[in-house]
């Protein structure tokens, strides 16, 4: 972890209770500028709370925060001048036009980008007359995202900012938030899609039940799984007890539904024991796929959950 | 202010200037909504004002002399007279509300006749019957009163009708719930849905916010007052000598301190839904209780001394006096104005800024 | 029809899971019925009104039984006594005190009824004994005159202008009581006077029973033009409905079922109403014949029937909500619900005559014999099947259910 000097932002046993509940349970991280810095990890995690607590919605129960070098007890109008948030949840007044929504959100601020800029990098350009109820989910965001980016923010928040988008509207995204990068801008991301973690992220914090369980780039993480390969494949036929016999030969085999997923670090005798067990007990092997761990393997593997469940 | 913090008021008051400018039909409601209770209200609630005029049914038997009782009941008040035949047809003329009450002569005894489903007018007929009777006692001993009431008004400048009362009550009204949903409704809406979040996450401080909110509203409320005005001088003929200093004055008090009791009911009440309908059930008895549409004096002692309670009543007395239906001292005036700007000027910025916090534990 | 049941089940479970629509549809109603009677239940009754009246006595040659002055202040000074249930009288009165000069107090006390503080200011002037004594005894003459008694009031002031006419009343009184003790009045020769009511009630409708019909009405009114576009407009707009058109289940048994649910509705509605109208107020209305049912069933089906035409004129559920807003209050007021619309201008005549809530309210308190009804039967119930049949037609080509198409 890098030392409090480097970081925007730097967070140490940060913690929030609610009564029994450990939303945030003493997580420590740092952030710095030009990379994106990402919480991943399921619903309830912990995520949306670690964030809205640095955006200065909720105060943290202890801990210590520094923004840019500077202890502070909470987040006010100083660092706000310098942050740009992209909530989770958020409306526009309906009746506003897209170019008076950056232009009020402009107002907010002492240094505030050329509303034309930001029309330009969140390609909103052609709908800049527009009244917000007429644009599109992936439009509604990206305008959300320009009015977070118009005071040219070192530090950039963005909390599941492609949640409910088409493909390619998150990829829109994507785009602009890997130009920020360029821009030495540090980012924030929460997310719980683990492919839009392992596409943008520099450093992945993985969060479960308020703490953070694993550390580090989205490489690093997979390769805590070794040398590991993963082999899916649907196979309705098979049962439980089969799965457990398939296990002699490989790391792990596990069912989930009609999906079985086979973990091994040595690929060719465990595809030769996989296709002799397959051939046994008559089980049709279907969309087989034989891939690298990802960061959804690593969340597996330390907690025996999937992301998603 | 610094520099920074009205470049955002500005903004914040153009963007809540044209959203309600555009939002066209909750635009038409705030300046329908007070001309319509205008007309309708006032006609309505006029017959419940103790004016005297009616229409009476009027059956002489044969025989019976009737020139008394003629003469006593043009004397009486405003009242028209339709001669009928027979109980019948008096009676089919009442059931179909064609006549008020009859007045049935036999030469002996006197007979009224009312339709007992008139529940809120038969007092007024009863009152006008028993004038008619006793002066009729009179005149049939040949016997003239001895006694008469010299009525002197003391006041302004004698109201040209009822509606002349009620509308100044109405305008108040109109101000009050125009305030009170400005917070309890626009701004607990707002709230609700997710559009002061994106704001309270920047520097913008929630009290420009508020003071944006607070201008437009004010801005829009004085405009509906002058239209409601016009309307009720344009089309029922009222006539007002309004002070315009007092009026401007006390229309930005009166609608600081509504927005100031609308901010109290949404931190009250927690779900922003249930605060615009708390604020519904309290502008209704408000609207009942504070002898805007009749006087209180004829409500329950509970209700009178609730009455007295209520902003409203004093509101609406003090937009009599500012529009010259009455009077007022100047003290008294300037107590209630004053009264309305301090509650205004503390509870609405000072409570509403726990309003706009985004809501989070 | 277990389709159709079902989702008269969802229409009901909705309703009363949203607190909005409890509140609308039976708080409000109930504590409008409530407030309506509190206020004008016992309009007139004594220990309901009570006016702050002031009275001087200027008679300066008082005593003796030529004392009228002290014979109408007696009077006043009893009707401002609590009766012997303990009621608030009807007038508050302030007489000067022992020893205080009655010329500060005229002038304090008009200065009062100026800025509303007071109702009325009743002055019986000086000579006003000697001055009485010579109209009594002048009555025989052609020229006879009358004494007066001034009240000062401000017909700025709604109270003060009532007061006046009750004072007014008062004097009126005692003229004749005057009369009759000097004994130029015969008080065996008195004309009978005999009060009446038509129809077969045996004395004025209690408020309660005038109101208790039109607050029902008004409970249907707002849950068909109010609830039932909100109801199809939110579902359609947030493509909830379009689940439903994407299964077997087609439009007409759709509005079967929604229809059944909203008269359900109604009926919980009624219920609640009555029950605190009878057992709060001693409603006495009898709702256990045909004809009052069948009035309500025929609101309820003509209020659903707006709610169709509502819904199929606007475009978004915010437009059908801004539509029903406008029309609420002209419809509901001007409907005879709750105030007499006898004596309004041709305009808004028109719209009485035009409005169902008219000819319902009517019918349905004929039916229960509160009143004898202005406009036929005929009418009552031709008028809004008109409305409904108007309605449906134009909602049957207009409502789109489903958003896009």
């Amino acid at each position: 972890m890098m030392s409090a000097n480097e970081g925007l932002v730097h967070v140490a046993d940060l913690t929030k209770h609610y009564g029994e509940v450990h939303a945030v349970d003493g997580i420590s991280f740092s952030v710095a500028r030009a990379s994106v810095f990402t919480l991943l990890g399921p619903n309830g995690a912990g995520k949306t709370t670690t964030l809205e607590i640095l955006e200065g919605i909720r105060n943290p129960d202890s801990g210590k925060i520094e923004f840019f070098g500077h202890r502070i007890s909470h987040v006010d109008r100083k660092e706000k001048a310098r942050m740009g948030v992209l909530l989770q949840e958020g409306n526009f007044e309906p009746y506003l036009k897209v170019k008076e929504v950056l232009r009020l959100f402009a107002s907010f601020f002492a240094n505030p980008l050329p509303v034309e800029k930001i029309l330009d990098m969140i390609a909103l350009q052609e709908k800049q007359h527009a009244y917000v109820k007429t644009l599109s989910g992936g439009q509604k965001q990206r305008l959300a995202l320009g009015a977070a980016l118009i005071n040219n923010p070192d530090l950039v928040f963005l909390d599941e900012p492609t949640t409910g988008l088409d493909p390619q509207a998150r990829r829109n995204i994507w785009s602009i938030v890997t130009n920020l990068k360029t821009q030495d801008k540090g980012i924030i991301l929460t997310t719980h899609y683990m492919e839009e973690a392992e596409a943008l992220s520099d450093h992945v914090c993985i969060m479960d039940h308020g703490k953070i369980i694993a550390e580090g780039s989205p490489q690093e993480l997979s390769a805590q799984l070794g040398q590991e390969t993963i082999i899916e494949f649907t196979a309705g036929e098979a049962t439980d007890d089969s799965i457990s016999l398939l296990e002699s030969g490989c790391k792990a085999a596990r069912m989930d539904g009609d999906q079985v997923t086979v973990e091994t670090e040595d690929l060719i005798s465990t595809m030769e024991h996989l296709l002799a067990w397959a051939k046994k007990r008559d089980i049709e092997l279907k969309n087989m796929v034989v891939r690298q761990p990802n960061l959804e393997d690593v969340f597996l593997s330390l907690t025996g959950r999937r992301i998603r469940d | 202010m610094g520099c920074g913090t009205m470049r955002s008021f500005l903004a914040l008051l153009h963007a809540e200037f044209v959203t309600i400018l555009r939002d066209k039909a909750t635009l038409a409601f705030t300046f329908a909504f007070p001309v319509l209770f205008v007309l309708i209200f006032g006609p309505l609630m006029g017959g419940s004002g103790g004016s005297q005029a009616a229409h009476i049914g009027l059956i002489i038997t044969d025989g019976a002399s009737s020139d008394v009782l003629k003469e006593v009941i043009t004397y009486a008040g405003t009242i028209t007279v339709t001669d009928f035949g027979d109980e019948l047809a008096l009676e089919e003329a009442l059931g179909k509300q064609q006549v008020d009450f009859g007045l049935m002569w036999n030469g002996g005894s006197l007979r009224f006749l009312y339709d007992p489903s008139r529940v809120q007018e038969n007092y007024t007929f009863q009152e006008l019957a028993q004038g008619i009777a006793s002066a009729f006692d009179l005149r049939h001993q040949n016997l003239k009163p001895v006694l008469v009431i010299n009525k002197v008004h003391i006041g302004k400048a004698a109201a040209t009708n009822w509606f002349n009362l009620v509308v100044p009550g109405i305008l108040a009204f109109s101000i009050f719930s125009a305030g009170l949903f400005a917070v309890s409704g626009h701004l607990t809406a707002m709230k609700e849905r997710k559009l002061l979040d994106r704001l309270v996450v920047t520097p913008m401080r929630p009290v420009t916010l508020l003071a944006a909110i607070a201008c437009v509203r004010l801005a829009i409320v004085y405009i509906s007052t002058l239209v409601t005005l016009f309307t009720a001088i344009g089309v029922l003929h009222l006539t007002f000598s309004v002070n315009w200093f007092y009026y401007t004055i006390f229309v930005i008090a009166a609608t600081l301190a509504s927005m100031g009791f609308g901010t109290i009911i949404a931190l009250l009440v927690r779900r922003p839904g249930s605060a615009s309908n708390v604020a519904n059930i309290i502008s209704i008895v408000m609207m009942f209780l504070a002898g805007v549409y009749f006087p209180v004096e004829i409500t329950p002692s509970y209700l009178r001394a609730f009455s007295k309670a209520l902003p409203l009543t004093y509101m609406a007395n003090a937009m009599r006096y500012v529009t010259g239906v009455s009077d007022m001292t100047l003290v008294r005036f300037w107590a209630i104005t004053g009264t309305l700007f301090a509650l205004g000027l503390i509870l609405f910025p000072f409570l509403a800024r726990y309003v706009v916090r985004v809501d989070r534990r | 029809m277990k389709a159709i049941l079902l989702v008269t089940l969802e229409r009901l479970t909705t309703a009363f899971r949203e607190r909005v629509t409890l509140f609308w549809f039976i708080i409000f109603p109930m504590f409008l019925l409530v407030m309506l009677t509190l206020i004008f239940g016992n309009i007139g009754k004594q220990g309901q009104m009570s006016f702050s009246v002031a009275l001087a006595n200027m008679e300066t040659s008082s005593g003796g039984p030529a004392d009228f002055s002290a014979l109408v202040e007696s009077i006043f000074q009893e009707v401002a006594k609590p009766t012997e249930e303990e009621e608030e009288p009807l007038f508050s009165l302030a007489q000067p005190a022992a020893g205080e000069d009655k010329d500060a107090f005229i002038a304090r006390e008009k200065e009062a009824v100026r800025l509303g503080n007071l109702s009325a200011l009743i002055v019986i002037g000086n000579g006003f004994n000697q001055d009485l004594m010579g109209n009594i005894t002048g009555q025989d003459s052609a020229t006879g005159s009358q004494s007066t008694i001034t009240v000062y009031q401000n017909q700025g002031n709604t109270g003060s202008e009532m007061a006046t006419s009750i004072i007014a009343q008062i004097i009126s009184r005692i003229d004749r009581e005057i009369l009759a003790k000097t004994g130029r009045f015969d008080e065996q020769k008195a004309v009978p006077i005999e009060t009446d009511w038509i129809g077969s009630a045996e004395g004025e409708v209690p408020y309660v029973d005038f109101l208790l019909p039109g607050i029902i009405l008004m409970g249907f009114f707002l849950t068909g033009l109010f609830g039932v576009p909100e109801s199809i407009l939110f579902a359609r707009d947030r493509q909830i409905l379009r689940r439903y058109w994407v299964t077997p289940l087609t439009v007409p048994r759709y509005i079967a079922g929604f229809s059944l649910g909203h008269v359900a509705l109604c009926i919980v509605q009624f219920f609640f109403l009555y029950l605190l109208g009878r057992f709060a107020f001693g409603a006495s209305l009898r709702f256990d014949r045909i004809e009052p049912v069948a009035f309500l069933f025929l609101s309820s089906l003509t209020f659903l029937a707006f709610g169709f035409l509502i819904a199929s004129i606007a475009k978004t559920a915010n437009a059908g909500m801004a539509i029903a807003n406008i029309l609420n209050m002209p419809m509901m007021f001007l409907g005879g619900l709750f105030f007499p619309i006898s004596g309004l201008p041709p305009v808004l005549k028109a719209i009485v005559f035009a409005n169902p809530l008219t000819y319902l309210a009517e019918g349905l308190r004929v039916s229960l014999g509160v009143e004898t009804g202005a406009l036929s039967t005929l009418l009552t119930i031709v008028v809004p099947l008109f409305w409904i049949a108007l309605c449906l037609l134009i909602a049957s080509r207009r409502l789109k259910w489903d958003v896009g198409r």
